[in-house]
């Protein structure tokens, strides 16, 4: 009987202590953070997704950073010179910096960090390769002397310092000695945390190294990409900050009394995307799409304010264009919700409604769960154009597996939803997505010559005052000719425990590096 | 026990006319008929059982002319109402789920999907299975070997992975979950037929048919086939209880059918992040449809195993 007793009581034992592992508030030198999309390389040059780039900032530094308002802050440079025809800058490091592995961060890293994410051998895709220099034109890096970088651009841009600043820097010889896999799984850092462990699909634990920067020692990310897991973990205080909190789940976690939702009007632009490439001008929506006044018509046929208020729990204001406010054009205006509106523009473009009430058919294709409440908004927006008679086929993809190669490739469609990451520091910032015609952001394949020839206009232009009227214009163009089905400038929630401070930031990056315990 | 009594006062039924007679075949079919029936009355759960699936079928028969709403029409304006709300005119009887639509409908037209998936599936799965055991078991040698050992490479297989890998690589949609469930399922049947096929070609009435001239089709179409339906329908009945499961399951994690098409597996995967919000309605009324089938199912496959055992044979 005793003998009984004690395996009931070993039994128990053993399945209770991974509970209370589970149930473990986190030590007060360590933060966990909840975050929704699982980590794909810490190699500093092809990161790609946001989540992976807020991980790699604590990693790796960056020669400047720019605050959502604007504002640069130095962080591995210390100054910059910018030549006069705005061609090449010129950075200047702080002195003794190292690496983890205790090798000098000098000129020379800095260099090849750039030329690195360049090189076409390594085939490299991302936010570095794929939008930075693309947008910047990169020509190359190149060492002046052990503190001076000199980055060369095709061109003048007047948000260049800006892009370069989103660029990782690291060390040289560390990442020659690895070959790409291996530093896709063990970077070597330059900024105050390293890598002490990564368990993919699971977690990421960082290990403070630089002892002057950053308040906690340890700082774990946890992949958790069911929301309502999110939520129910830091209920519980098992994480101390989630990121993308479904609407829907707002109260029960501020009613939790263990956590409170910092709600902050994000800078990420969602749209629905015409692609108006050959790909699908053979299909009847793909067809009906290349045509401006089909396109205008459709902005009629959505209700953004509602699909704002009903199903991501906040008030907004539908976007003019892809500029974040408050630097689109003022004299822009939201185009309404006016059915009747659509109905009449479509009948005037030749797309009458048939027998059975249908103009025509088109899909729309969206990724599952990758932005807020995506799910629901997109199908929302399938229902108020199929009540306009374009009957909408909702495709809802796998985000990673399906969606992100399509986008990639430019070729999801021929309606798309997306959300593209934008900033408030500058209006040209947002409108890089569309530098050029075959940019890899122009996922429309817009060809507009009176949006598209206008960037030698910007870049010609000498004053502020005169940059300011051609985006003007070139907004107008934009707004007139709808490229993008306009919807709304994202809001981003976070779920924040009472044990912790933090303060969320409107451009999405989530830094912890002034992050402390709540009452220190 | 009052077995086989007849109806109180069913003598005093009047006579329309005279009645035709019954043919021997029809009078033996009725009298099986009404066996089972006694036996299922005997046993009380069946007939809950039939019940709720009689209900089924009716919801998936009549769905569109019994759904007050269309269960794909969104209204945001009215998202999340409680069961037994009144909206306007309109009353929602099971509340609405996330983007306005009506539970109830999608409920009923839910059980269309979860029927046909269910029934196509184990038509597929069983008609490739029944095929494959009985030309395992009858010719034997190498057909068997290999058809027997595709089955075992088969079942190495977790089932839900190897569906996973098929609608990834297919694609969602009624059609192909139908196809992977149904290829899923043909190894249950080709490994009981085989076995039933293996002992019943060595009987007499098989070597008879053989020695008439009979040829080999006839033979394994027509003399062995009927003989082995009773222990098929059995399984059927406990496959199509599993089908429904995996349907829901799939659909569950976004590869069932596409989003405008209602299944009692999408609707629970949509109140997901309702739970932790207290909007109970949205996972309870699919899970208790997709419960009671599935158990319904279940007690029906136990009752009939019994029934049909000759063993067990003690009504009638």
């Amino acid at each position: 009987m005793a003998m009984k007793r004690h395996l009931l009581l070993a039994g128990a034992a053993v399945l209770l202590a991974p509970m209370a592992t589970a149930l473990a508030v986190p030590p007060e030198d360590t933060i966990v953070v909840g975050i929704s999309a699982d980590v794909n390389t810490f190699d500093p040059a092809p990161i790609s997704s946001r989540d992976n780039s807020n991980i790699a900032k604590h990693i790796f530094g960056t020669l400047y950073e720019i605050t959502p308002d604007g504002d640069i802050v130095p962080d591995l440079a210390e100054s910059y010179v910018v030549s006069e025809d705005g061609t090449s800058y010129t950075y200047t490091l702080r002195e003794g910096l190292t690496c983890e592995d205790g090798e000098a961060l000098t000129a020379e890293d800095a260099a090849y960090s750039f030329n690195r994410a360049a090189d076409p051998d390594n085939a490299f895709t991302g936010n570095t390769p794929g939008f930075v220099f693309s947008s910047i034109q990169f020509q190359g890096a190149e060492a002046v002397s052990d503190l001076e970088v000199r980055i060369d651009l095709g061109r003048p841009n007047p948000v260049s310092f800006g892009l370069i600043a989103e660029v990782f820097i690291h060390c040289k010889d560390s990442y020659e000695a690895m070959t790409l896999d291996e530093a896709a799984r063990n970077p070597v850092a330059s900024g105050p945390y390293r890598l002490v462990s990564w368990e993919p699909g699971s977690q990421v634990v960082l290990e403070r190294w630089k002892e002057d920067e950053g308040n906690f020692q340890n700082i774990i990310w946890r992949v958790i990409p069911e929301a309502s897991t999110r939520t129910a973990e830091l209920i519980a205080q098992n994480v101390d900050i989630i990121t993308n909190v479904s609407p829907d789940q707002i109260d029960a976690i501020n009613n939790s009394g263990s956590a409170k939702v910092a709600p902050v009007q994000g800078t990420r632009r969602i749209y629905v995307g015409f692609n108006m490439s050959d790909d699908f001008a053979d299909t009847e929506g793909g067809a009906a799409i290349q045509n401006a006044e089909v396109r205008r018509a459709l902005q009629y046929a959505v209700d953004v304010p509602s699909i704002c208020t009903q199903l991501l729990n906040f008030e907004c204001e539908r976007a003019t264009g892809l500029v974040n406010p408050p630097n689109g054009n003022p004299n822009l205006v939201p185009y309404p919700y006016d059915p009747e509106m659509a109905e009449q523009l479509l009948d005037e473009a030749g797309f009458p409604r048939a027998d059975n009430g249908v103009r025509f058919e088109i899909t729309l294709q969206a990724g599952r769960g990758r932005y807020l409440n995506d799910v629901n908004v997109v199908q929302a927006i399938g229902q108020f154009l199929s009540d306009v008679g374009v009957q909408t086929n909702v495709e809802l993809l796998d985000w990673a597996s399906t969606y992100v190669p399509l986008i990639s490739q430019r070729k999801a469609g021929p309606m798309f939803f997306l959300g593209s990451g934008g900033g408030t520091w500058s209006p040209l910032y947002d409108m890089t997505d569309l530098s050029v015609v075959g940019a890899g952001t122009n996922y429309t394949h817009w060809d507009n010559p009176d949006w598209f020839d206008r960037w030698t206009d910007i870049a010609a232009a000498e004053t502020e005052e005169e940059r300011r009227v051609v985006i003007n214009e070139m907004l107008e163009v934009f707004y007139e000719d709808s490229p993008w089905l306009l919807l709304y400038f994202q809001p981003d929630f976070y779920g924040v425990s009472s044990r912790v401070a933090f303060e969320p930031r409107r451009d999405e990056k989530v830094y912890l590096f002034d992050t402390k315990l709540a009452g220190n | 026990m009052s077995l086989g009594l007849k109806p109180e006062h069913a003598d005093a039924v009047p006579s329309v006319g005279p009645v035709p007679p019954a043919s021997p075949k029809g009078r033996e079919l009725r009298k099986e008929f009404k066996r089972a029936w006694r036996s299922m009355v005997v046993a009380k759960w069946p007939v809950v059982a039939l019940f709720i699936l009689l209900c089924v079928v009716i919801a998936a028969v009549f769905g569109p002319l019994l759904a007050p709403f269309d269960p794909n029409r969104q209204n945001i304006m009215i998202r999340l109402l409680d069961p037994l709300q009144q909206s306007g005119n309109a009353f929602y009887l099971l509340g609405t789920d996330a983007l306005g639509r009506d539970v109830f409908s999608r409920l009923l037209y839910g059980a269309r999907i979860s029927l046909l998936v269910g029934l196509c599936a184990i038509a597929v799965g069983g008609t490739i299975g029944v095929i494959a055991g009985l030309v395992s078991g009858y010719f034997g040698g190498w057909i068997d070997d290999v058809i027997m050992r595709l089955g075992d490479i088969q079942l190495a297989f977790p089932f839900i992975l190897l569906a996973i890998m098929f609608l990834v690589v297919l694609g969602p949609g009624v059609l192909n979950i139908i196809l992977v469930l149904g290829i899923g399922q043909w190894v249950t049947y080709a490994r009981i037929v085989r076995a039933q096929t293996l002992s019943l070609r060595e009987k007499e009435f098989v070597e008879a048919a053989r020695a008439l001239g009979d040829s080999t089709p006839s033979i394994i179409f027509r003399t062995i086939l009927p003989n082995i339906v009773a222990p098929l329908t059995v399984i059927a009945s406990f496959n199509v209880a599993s089908v429904i499961l995996s349907e829901a399951a799939l659909s569950f994690l976004g590869l069932g059918v596409p989003p405008s098409v209602p299944t009692w597996g999408s609707m629970l995967a949509e109140s997901r992040d309702q739970l932790i919000a207290n909007r109970w309605w949205l996972a309870f009324f699919p899970g208790i449809a997709i419960v009671l089938t599935v158990l319904s199912f279940n007690i029906i496959g136990d009752w009939l195993r019994d029934f049909l055992d000759p063993r067990l044979k003690t009504i009638g």
